[in-house]
């Protein structure tokens, strides 16, 4: 039996964006093929229809709300439905998040003034020192890093879900939105994760420009890096919010 | 002041992931043997792009041999 078998059975990837089953063509022409420059400017597209979905939702938060419901649904359709289509997805996915984003953003300026600024900051440090330490080797993802992400990941989203369902009933589990020092220890657990993912989109990127994926997969790459990333900068949010609240 | 240090943070961040993200991984990262293989999984099939080639001489198949 494999050492992995549980790995073989449940996928090993932390991002659900990495669970999809595709074909590649086989060989195929050289302009065809997934590369890394494709994939950074694809994720710099992105990241601008973000800052431009979050300046309409700094000046319209009552657009939050709508845009993250039609924001989720857009990230389900592309990792559910054919990634070829990510292309299309993908950028609606980046604009519709960036107006929640901007929403949340201001609420969160409004109670505490100048975190916006420090979560931007602290996400794309975290982006840029974990891709030198990728790059340079310091962080090496194996296949027991990536179930260790993969496990971790899941148990947070299987406990965000049971506190929203229990918030329907007046009720929910308060320590991970508390701002006591488990609060604060459980928001920096999920802050490392998330930050640990970005590793994992970091390596499926690399080896998809390696092994020659079909271009449109850097569309894929690219959305799958925005989805961490905008997952990390909620938690970052969470987190300095419960810092300044003590 | 707290708010240009980030500013400056985000800033430069963005340009290393610009242009770090171009450059491919050093070779410590990609020659190993523990490597995570992303093709190897049961339900994704992104990195399956091997050919099946039977080497050998071919023969012609008689379905009349037996009759």
């Amino acid at each position: 039996m494999s050492k992995h078998s549980a790995l073989n059975t449940f996928g090993r990837s932390g991002n659900p964006a990495f669970t999809r089953n595709f074909d590649n063509t086989g060989a195929l022409p050289k302009t065809e093929r997934m590369t890394l420059d494709g994939a950074v400017n694809k994720t710099a597209i992105l990241l601008s229809l973000c800052f431009a979905g979050a300046f309409i939702g700094w000046n319209i938060p009552a657009l939050a709300m709508p845009s993250l419901i039609i924001g989720t649904i857009l990230a389900f359709v592309t990792i559910f439905r054919n990634p070829s289509k990510a292309g299309t997805t993908a950028p609606f996915y980046a604009g519709f998040e960036g107006v929640a984003l901007g929403g949340i953003t201001v609420f969160a300026e409004a109670q505490y003034p100048g975190i916006g600024i420090q979560a931007i900051g602290l996400t794309f440090g975290i982006l840029a020192s974990l891709l030198f330490c990728y790059k340079s080797g310091i962080i090496k993802p194996t296949e027991n890093f990536r179930l260790m992400i993969f496990s971790a990941t899941m148990g947070i989203a299987l406990l965000y879900l049971v506190s929203f369902i229990m918030s329907f009933f007046g009720s929910g589990i308060g320590f991970i939105h508390s701002n006591g020092l488990f609060g604060i220890g459980f928001s920096l657990f999920v802050v490392g994760i998330a930050a640990l993912n970005l590793v994992l989109d970091f390596d499926f990127i690399e080896e998809g420009a390696d092994q020659g994926l079909p271009k449109y997969m850097e569309w894929y790459g690219a959305f799958s890096l925005m989805v961490t990333l905008i997952w990390l900068y909620i938690e970052i949010l969470r987190l300095l919010m419960k810092l300044r609240s003590r | 002041m707290n708010a240009i240090f980030f500013s400056i943070l985000a800033i430069f961040s963005l340009f290393v992931f610009m242009n770090l993200g171009k450059i491919k991984a050093s070779k410590k990262q990609m020659d190993r043997d523990d490597r995570i293989k992303w093709g190897n999984r049961r339900r994704t099939s992104f990195f399956k792009n091997k050919t099946t080639i039977v080497e050998g001489k071919a023969e012609e198949v008689k379905d009349d041999k037996d009759k």
